[in-house]
């Protein structure tokens, strides 16, 4: 089917003969026509183009690279143009491009892909540990003293990555709670061992899930965010203006965040710790007739002081390391919008794998010391 | 483009009593002005004053409170998203900071818009794309770097190779001079002017550089507390009586001498 003005070629006395409209958004069909076309007989070939009504560069360029192909194969081409598109052909020709400049290759094999990761993670972890460095000195040398950074910049982050997020932390820990009571609920009550219950989630809850949870939540909230921040500000060029006027960026962005989060993690995990049991306690009122005092005070007994506060020492950890990588994660974006997408994951993807390890660490050291 | 109807007597773009709102603020109070076609226009004004504001009405990327502005023969005003977007495959923007996707290469930002809209084969799309890099005047290696690898002057040229990519009948500046030493402004004033010529290319650009509107724009208008204040070619312009205009080229009536680059 042939729409008016469509661009057309086609063989006609011995000549080639162009017509319609030879134009950007048209062009394709005749690209897939000139690839299947019969050229006609004789070693000289004439294409007429006289009968284009209207032509752009692509269009011209596809006659140009048609008839130097053909030249290259042993057959002279005359163009004929109409006067105003003669301009056209002589952009064309004038740019001097004969062919596409190769693409680069688009999958490297698979062991310079291998070396490359390997190289690049060990780089990364050289220069994270540098970042860690330079957050030491910057706190050493804060000019409001190593222990007072910047309050009013900490209490703004503490707002929005504490007391905003404790609906989530919550509302969250509620709900494990509740579930971990009820898988343990089926498998005790049949022992007659349903009391146990309470030891179980209140134990989870208070050494393990709740430090892990909140961690989790704060890295998906704060930890990316910290990334794209300051990854949008090393981007815009804010980074270096910062440095620009004497200030350092470890000790003015990096640093507040660090305290924040070490001040609001543990918050938060006593928050999880009390909604999680509270979550417990109303499953097993429901499901194993346990009243709420009788709940608590199996809790209050069996869990002791030194569980909780090592699920409570934990946070204040797991924040800071939250915080480092989000900030260490921003200030390696680079110059393109694909790295500060890259780099946001990876806070979020690094600082959970160092929260993890983080804590299996403690878990073997608190075993070994009977904690 | 070829001219292909060479004395078309309506505008490329004509803006009819243009009023603005922004917030509280009053940016256009009435603009009127016509831009021919083949030629190069530029408009001129303090900071502030509503320039790119216009030039994203014209691609109807922002909507005025009331006017008309026809560009390429269509209402812009109320104009449907469809519409819009055919109106905008006409026309070839480069913005002020050049807004090339920094996770392509140059050649693929040149060839992007020629994939989404043409049906050629990847050959010669980045065949095309190559002769667009080397008509800006860019090496072919360019095509090759990402834009945060390139200079910011030939940033602008690889901004400016994509803007013609699709061949545009208008081709919108804004400020492409701002951030470029005064040799490499000059070196785009002439690519402009070599484009223009050669494409039949209309212009709209939007500046306050002194050099630029001297040397290239063939028609110029002076924007400031909403209305075009003084218009004509730049001669005109600078012997204009009206204050703001006289506080802005200050020494150079009636022609370039004090401002010459």
């Amino acid at each position: 089917m042939d729409l008016p003005g469509s661009p057309r070629i086609r063989v006609e006395d011995g000549a080639v003969r162009c017509s319609g409209s030879w134009t950007i958004h048209r062009v394709g069909r005749v690209e897939r026509a000139l690839r299947r076309l019969t050229w006609p007989e004789g070693v000289a070939l004439v294409v007429d183009a006289s009968a284009v009504g209207t032509m752009d560069t692509a269009g011209a360029w596809l006659l140009e690279r048609t008839a130097r192909r053909l030249e290259r194969s042993g057959r002279p081409v005359t163009l004929r143009f109409r006067p105003e598109h003669e301009a056209l052909l002589g952009i064309v020709t004038s740019s001097g491009v004969v062919a596409a400049p190769p693409r680069p290759r688009e999958r490297a094999p698979f062991l310079s892909t291998l070396g490359r990761w390997a190289w690049s993670s060990a780089r990364d972890a050289v220069r994270l540990v540098t970042f860690l460095g330079e957050i030491g000195v910057a706190a050493a040398r804060a000019r409001t003293g190593p222990l007072r950074v910047r309050s009013r910049q900490v209490l703004e982050h503490v707002q929005t990555a504490g007391f905003e997020a404790l609906p989530t932390a919550a509302l969250l820990s509620f709900f494990i709670g509740i579930v971990l009571a009820f898988q343990g609920s089926t498998l005790l009550r049949p022992f007659g061992a349903g009391i146990l219950v309470a030891d179980l989630v209140g134990l989870a809850m208070v050494r393990e899930l709740s430090p892990i949870l909140t961690a989790l939540i704060v890295a998906g909230r704060s930890g990316s965010a910290y990334a794209a921040q300051l990854g949008a500000m090393k981007m815009s060029g804010e980074i270096d203006s910062l440095r620009a006027v004497g200030l350092s960026p470890s000790e003015v962005l990096v640093l507040p965040r660090i305290a924040a989060l070490v001040l609001v993690v543990p918050l938060l995990t006593v928050a999880a710790d009390v909604l999680g049991v509270a979550g417990a306690m109303l499953v097993a009122r429901s499901e194993l007739a346990m009243s709420s005092g009788e709940f608590l005070g199996r809790v209050a007994r069996e869990i002791h002081a030194s569980s909780y506060l090592l699920g409570v020492c934990k946070a204040p950890v797991f924040g800071a390391i939250v915080a480092v990588v989000g900030c260490y994660q921003g200030l390696q974006v680079a110059d393109d919008a694909d790295s500060v997408g890259r780099r946001t994951t990876g806070a979020v993807v690094q600082s959970m794998f160092f929260v993890v390890l983080a804590d299996a660490f403690v878990l073997v050291v608190s075993r070994q010391l009977g904690i | 483009m070829a001219p292909t109807v060479p004395s078309a007597p309506e505008p490329v773009i004509a803006a009819r009593d243009v009023h603005t709102r922004v917030g509280a603020d009053v940016v256009h109070a009435g603009v009127t002005l016509d831009v021919h076609r083949g030629r190069i226009f530029a408009l001129a004004g303090p900071s502030g004053c509503g320039k790119t504001l216009l030039l994203r009405e014209v691609l109807a990327l922002h909507v005025p409170d009331s006017g008309s502005i026809r560009v390429l023969g269509r209402e812009v005003v109320g104009i449907g998203h469809e519409e819009a977007l055919e109106l905008r495959r006409r026309c070839g923007v480069v913005f002020e900071r050049g807004a090339l996707f920094s996770s392509l290469t140059v050649a693929e930002n040149v060839s992007l818009p020629l994939r989404e809209r043409s049906r050629l084969g990847r050959r010669v799309r980045d065949e095309l794309a190559a002769m667009k890099i080397a008509l800006v005047g860019l090496p072919a290696s360019a095509g090759l770097k990402y834009p945060s690898q390139l200079s910011g002057g030939m940033r602008r040229r690889a901004a400016l190779a994509r803007a013609i990519a699709l061949d545009p009948e208008l081709l919108l500046l804004d400020e492409p001079s701002a951030g470029l030493d005064p040799s490499s402004g000059r070196e785009f004033e002439e690519l402009v002017r070599h484009l223009n010529d050669v494409l039949g290319l209309t212009v709209f650009v939007v500046t306050r550089d002194l050099g630029l509107l001297w040397n290239l724009a063939d028609h110029v208008a002076f924007l400031a507390g909403g209305q075009i204040v003084a218009a004509g070619t730049m001669a005109e312009v600078s012997r204009s009586d009206a204050p703001v205009v006289r506080a802005y080229f200050p020494g150079t009536r009636g022609g370039p001498a004090g401002a010459r680059r």
